[in-house]
């Protein structure tokens, strides 16, 4: 079982300054990881009532939005938003009904991530390809906070402190409760007023 | 007698970067960092390794999405 850098010896002066600037200069990432790994977390939790709306909303008898046309000249329609930028999409082939994943970037450009006939298996593939994406992130961020620290403290052994911080940011939750009032205040516009 | 106004020398030119951090690259494209790791990760935006293993996206990389549709 890993164990946490600090488990056996307190952290130094030296080691607190450095995670304290570490933390302070790698906030947006500290910010970001956890927000993401939990969203995966979440779908991967519900990926089989995920799967389910997706084919629900294929099964409409006829679509509500417009179409969105690839390069290749298929034409996908919103099954689901997942998060971010990411969305299910549908088309009507000749005898099935195919999904994809896509995500949209602000300047137009678009990638499909996963697709096939069978939506389950389709976010089954997502999800195990983030799963990865993640740990790439997790990879550079060791990398960044390695470089980030031997240039401020040049000839320190700061391995613990970078092994504590990594850590920390891919182990940490969004705290539920500031995540719930969050979306519950885009939702409805900052709360009831009495 | 009248002086010649005084010509604040201009700075010179910043040169382009050859490449960008992840962060630098997800403000450029306007995304998220996940995103761009995703885009790593699928070989969709190659990258390359600086000295202290960190990632780092080629100017060219980023151009080439940028101007993509």
């Amino acid at each position: 079982m890993n164990q946490h850098p600090f488990a056996n010896r307190r952290p130094t002066p030296l080691e607190d300054r450095a995670y304290a600037e570490a933390r302070q200069h790698f906030a947006e990432h500290l910010n970001q990881y956890p927000a993401s790994h939990d969203a995966m977390k979440n779908l991967e939790r519900n990926l089989a009532s995920t799967a389910l709306a997706v084919s629900a909303a294929a099964a409409k008898s006829s679509p509500q939005e417009s179409p969105i046309q690839t390069g290749d000249g298929v034409q996908w329609y919103r099954a689901i938003d997942l998060f971010d930028n990411l969305r299910v999409l549908y088309r009507r082939a000749l005898y099935a009904v195919e999904f994809a994943v896509m995500e949209f970037f602000p300047n137009g450009h678009y990638e499909i991530w996963n697709r096939g006939y069978n939506a389950l298996d389709v976010l089954r593939a997502f999800v195990s390809e983030q799963r990865q994406a993640l740990q790439t992130w997790a990879d550079d961020l060791k990398a960044q906070v390695a470089e980030f620290l031997a240039e401020k403290n040049p000839g320190e052994d700061l391995s613990r402190v970078i092994e504590a911080f990594v850590l920390k940011c891919t182990t940490e939750s969004v705290p539920r409760k500031q995540t719930i009032s969050h979306s519950h205040e885009q939702k409805y516009g900052g709360g009831i007023h009495i | 007698m009248d002086t010649l106004p005084k010509v604040e020398p201009r700075p010179a030119p910043a040169p382009e970067r050859l490449a960008y951090s992840v962060e630098e690259a997800a403000a450029m494209l306007g995304v998220n960092y996940f995103s761009v790791y995703r885009l790593i990760q699928r070989g969709k935006l190659k990258v390359c390794r600086a000295m202290s293993r960190k990632l780092l996206v080629p100017r060219s990389e980023l151009l080439k999405l940028l101007k993509t549709d």
